[in-house]
């Protein structure tokens, strides 16, 4: 058994797209309970996150691993309990009001939930006041911005701005990402963190999630 | 060959010329109507204006056969690189791009299978479209995809550009471009995470893509060279900040082929070819040199790119362009920062020549007075032999 999960770990960390959907049958067949199963693809997904920060992958070899992680979740969440997904906590993310780009953005959502966390992902163009309801009704306490494009960083203040009118500023943190974000557009917009690609964002919303 | 020909050869040939060279990438309206101190039309009104966007919904059809965005095209090629010449630069990278036709007064989709949003710039002006998604989901849908516009191209980029060099070419190294570049014209219609999984299954699908718009380009090569332009500038982003979107192992594999052909392509028709990408692009530095290409464009600071490096790595081998921000540094900095970003920027990689002061890339926030200022500090560190020992204090 636990040889199928070491191989079902280092499929998703080789990329191994094809042979993924087999393993999992085969593991679940073989009497492997769902959340171990989803606890070796989280784990090749840490290591496929590791080779990024290595040099040794590349963007598309995340993308790969996000659509690896998107098709394992279609066979495995109608076995899986509620309860063992998303147990690192919840993350809002969107694109900001006035962007409509989304592969930086889908690439984080699919490595958070690559990584245990449960992701609601309200999409591109997002206004402020949708970000607000969204946080308030899910409860959740941290908030993933993506801009790419200068012009649109207004839309950052905006939305943090929203957040406090809301009084859900002290319990919500804020992390930006986008090619248009540096540190020092972090400080101005008064957010938390500024991530410079998808696995810098898991070990922010982690430690977000961990205080 | 006029004194501005010859500093820009000099540059592209990684020669010292008098001065650094400067090279302009304006692409928004309301820059360039305010360096000409015009008041266009405010065409972007009629796509906001409650009344004028219904109009443009009922009647987007008939606005596309009527061709009146292609001609507008043509005119703002003209006008951006007349606001250059005025503005006093050397080179300019002119993008000639009648590809739009507007589903209505929200949604445009090009003529390779893009969806955009369209974009009006709070000035009333229209800004670039903002790429939405890919409509090719399949091999099927590329086949059958109707590339009649595609083909003429060629023909309205050489009408435009006869016309730009005769009046305006002895005054300016004109450049073209066009979107979009093979790397960008394989993904962008399909979608990112789509050509990521047909990278594994579809390979051949992918290589006929490519095949095709080398094709194509080279086409547009041979339209600009009979206009008589000296050069061109080759537009695919190929990196985002974390580096290259696929390995460069991969990108040799998929485009190597094809980027040399197009680079031997335009020297034989005489033609300098510069290529520009977003993003962090220093692993594939070399590549781009290994391709032929005469230079570089962009080389973002804000994407870790770092100029003093780019010069070690192939300062021999390309002209490099571009490195002033335009996150800050040409929106909202003090004359002082400007100054400083274009000192150090020359300290970085003009020694020697083969460099050319250039902003990274161009959106409507970029402010006219910076720009101004960044061509001001080049006359002041620029000449050869630099002397950048000079006060900071610009003034």
């Amino acid at each position: 058994m636990g040889d199928m999960i070491a191989r079902i770990t280092d499929a998703t960390a080789g990329l191994e797209m094809e042979r993924i959907p087999s393993l999992l049958q085969e593991a679940l067949q073989a009497g492997v309970q769902p959340f171990e199963v989803l606890g070796a693809l989280s784990a090749g997904m840490v290591k496929v996150g590791d080779l990024f920060s290595e040099g040794k992958y590349y963007l598309v070899d995340l993308v790969l691993a996000g659509q690896i992680m998107k098709e394992a979740l279609e066979i495995l969440e109608p076995r899986l309990a509620v309860e063992s997904l998303g147990g690192k906590g919840t993350v809002v993310l969107g694109t900001v009001k006035g962007d409509v780009h989304d592969i930086g953005k889908n690439l984080v959502a699919n490595m958070l939930r690559g990584c245990g966390f449960r992701v609601i992902d309200l999409g591109v163009d997002v206004p402020p006041e949708k970000i607000v309801e969204a946080l308030k009704t899910s409860g959740a306490r941290a908030l993933g911005l993506s801009v790419l494009l200068t012009p649109m960083v207004q839309s950052v203040a905006d939305t943090v701005s929203a957040l406090k009118a809301a009084g859900l500023r002290d319990r919500v943190k804020i992390a930006i990402g986008g090619a248009c974000t540096t540190p020092e557009l972090g400080r101005r917009m008064g957010v938390d963190a500024v991530g410079r690609d998808p696995i810098e964002a898991v070990r922010i919303f982690e430690s977000f999630l961990a205080e | 060959m006029s004194a501005v020909h010859e500093r820009v050869l000099a540059a592209l040939e990684r020669r010292e010329p008098d001065r650094v060279p400067t090279f302009d990438v304006m692409e928004e309206y309301a820059n360039i109507y305010e360096i000409l101190g015009r008041r266009p039309f405010p065409t972007g009104f009629l796509f906001t204006n409650r009344w004028t966007s219904r109009i443009v919904d009922k009647t987007a059809g008939l606005l596309n056969r009527s061709q009146i965005f292609f001609a507008e095209m043509d005119r703002f090629s003209y006008d951006r690189t007349e606001a250059a010449v005025k503005m006093g630069y050397d080179a300019a990278w002119v993008m000639h791009v009648p590809i739009w036709k507007f589903q209505d007064s929200k949604v445009a989709v090009d003529i390779y299978g893009r969806q955009y949003d369209v974009i009006v710039d709070g000035r009333g002006n229209l800004a670039t479209p903002m790429y939405k998604k890919g409509l090719i989901a399949s091999p099927q849908d590329w086949y059958g995809w109707d590339k009649r516009d595609l083909f003429r191209l060629p023909e309205r980029a050489n009408r435009a550009f006869r016309r730009i060099q005769k009046d305006l070419g002895d005054r300016i190294f004109i450049m073209p471009g066009f979107l979009f570049g093979l790397f960008e014209n394989t993904w962008q219609p399909m979608g990112f995470e789509r050509f990521a999984v047909a990278l594994r299954k579809e390979k051949t699908f992918v290589r006929r893509v490519i095949r095709f718009y080398r094709d194509h380009f080279c086409l547009m090569l041979e339209a600009w060279a009979d206009a008589g332009v000296p050069g061109a500038v080759y537009t695919d982003d190929m990196a985002y900040r974390s580096g290259p979107m696929l390995p460069p192992a991969l990108m040799e594999e998929l485009y190597g082929d094809a980027f040399r052909h197009i680079t031997e392509t335009a020297h034989a028709l005489g033609l300098k070819i510069v290529v520009h990408s977003c993003g962090n692009v220093m692993p594939l530095l070399g590549w781009f040199a290994d391709c032929g290409f005469d230079g570089v464009h962009a080389l973002e600071p804000t994407a870790g790119v770092d100029l003093a490096k780019v010069k070690q790595l192939v300062g021999d081998r390309l002209c490099l362009i571009g490195n002033v921000d335009i996150t800050h540094i040409l929106v909202d900095a003090t004359r002082e920062e400007v100054f400083e970003a274009v000192r150090k920027s020359i300290a970085a990689a003009g020694h020697g020549g083969g460099y050319m002061v250039a902003p990274t890339n161009s959106h409507h926030t970029m402010s006219v007075e910076r720009l101004r200022w960044m061509l001001e500090a080049v006359e002041r560190y620029g000449r050869y032999p630099l002397d950048l020992s000079v006060p900071r204090n610009p003034d």
